[in-house]
């Protein structure tokens, strides 16, 4: 037996279905709490991911804008309707879709990753732009609902049995 | 492991028979198309060559300044982790830690396995080792994502244009060559995960069994 397939038992739907439900319920306070809180010459002004985005837009930033607007609201949703698409094509089993949703699954994995954009931006950020009353910036709680949302989706996908799709279903006994 | 173990799909179980790859050439899965192996088209030693050049360069990127910021005479030099550090001091010591992993710890301890499983007598001495090894390198893939700090950094940069002077350090450079190293090493890696563990070793394509 291979080591993939001995580590196959750590993974099941109702795991994935509960990490995806989790990351999903995170989403909100990430998406309505503000991420950071920028202070210059005595003036704050906090952003959640979406007014940051939109201020960047509104500097003529839009590429940085198209890129965080990707990476932190959109991939998270695919990612979760992903997963919710895989998660009714296991509890189906083996169809003539099994082939379109094993590529969306591996879609689905090679994603996740680029949401973390906004955490480490967030890091980078806190790290960097110390100048006390001049600027500085801080990180807000909303970068770490976001934070435990990607993870989230991220153990969710790994929870998730893609042979599942392929499996079929016991025929009823009449 | 012989060339005549089947290589079992990872994505849906299905087996196939093992038969010889020329280099370039991939084995696709019969029932879902994903790439089971691929025959080798670079050196058998890149992925070591990569691996150690990776690791070569984690220590300039971490103590070399990273990035410089201007603003009316004052000047702060960040280096690779002083986001960690500031994180961690303002009370958010789960996501100083999950930065830290993310884009330091777990990179640089997937450098050392890829070298340590691509190091000439790597695999045959201990076998368990090894499994367990490529078993860790898999895992690795989904966290050890420094290619996505380094996008980070380049968006905050341009953010930071009209704010700041901002200067790019040593330290961001020897990154993004460590990155590049990493993904090449992966890349040309035998254990990356298109290739089923079953088949990790053997240079073989697939029929179905």
């Amino acid at each position: 037996m291979s080591l993939r397939l001995a580590g196959a038992r750590f993974k099941n739907a109702s795991t994935a279905a509960a990490l995806a439900l989790a990351a999903a319920a995170m989403l909100v306070p990430a998406n309505l709490l503000p991420v950071l809180t920028t202070e210059t010459y005595g003036q704050s002004r906090s952003d959640t991911i979406f007014s940051g985005a939109v201020e960047l837009w509104r500097q003529g930033l839009w590429p940085i804008a198209v890129i965080v607007l990707t990476a932190s609201m959109l991939i998270p949703v695919l990612k979760l309707v992903g997963l919710g698409l895989l998660l009714l094509g296991a509890r189906r089993g083996a169809s003539s879709d099994s082939r379109r949703l094993t590529r969306l699954y591996v879609a689905v994995d090679f994603i996740g990753r680029w949401s973390m954009l906004d955490v480490f931006l967030a890091a980078f950020l806190a790290g960097l732009i110390r100048f006390g009353e001049l600027a500085t910036v801080v990180p807000r709680s909303g970068i770490v609902a976001f934070a435990a949302a990607v993870v989230l989706t991220v153990l969710a996908t790994q929870a998730f049995d893609p042979r599942s799709l392929w499996r079929v279903a016991p025929s009823s006994s009449s | 492991m012989g060339s005549n173990a089947p290589l079992i799909c990872h994505l849906c179980g299905q087996e196939h028979r093992a038969i010889r790859l020329e280099p370039g050439e991939k084995a696709l899965c019969v029932r879902c198309g994903a790439v089971l192996a691929q025959g080798v088209r670079s050196g058998s030693n890149t992925a070591l060559v990569f691996a150690i050049t990776g690791l070569a360069l984690v220590w300039p990127a971490t103590l070399l300044p990273f990035v410089s910021a201007g603003k009316l005479g004052a000047e702060r030099i960040s280096l690779l982790f002083t986001g960690v550090r500031i994180l961690w001091n303002s009370g958010m010591r789960t996501l100083a830690v999950l930065v830290l992993l993310c884009g330091g710890l777990l990179p640089l301890g997937y450098l050392v396995i890829l070298a340590v499983l691509h190091a000439p007598t790597g695999l045959d001495r201990q076998k368990y080792c090894s499994q367990v090894l490529i078993r860790s390198a898999i895992g690795l893939e989904h966290w050890a994502i420094p290619e996505v700090q380094v996008l980070a950094v380049l968006v905050a940069m341009i953010k930071l244009g009209s704010i700041v002077n901002v200067a790019i350090g040593a330290g961001f450079w020897c990154y993004c060559a460590m990155v590049f190293s990493l993904l090449i090493a992966q890349h040309t890696s035998r254990f990356n995960s298109t290739v089923p563990l079953s088949a990790a070793g053997a240079t073989g394509a697939a029929v179905p069994s």
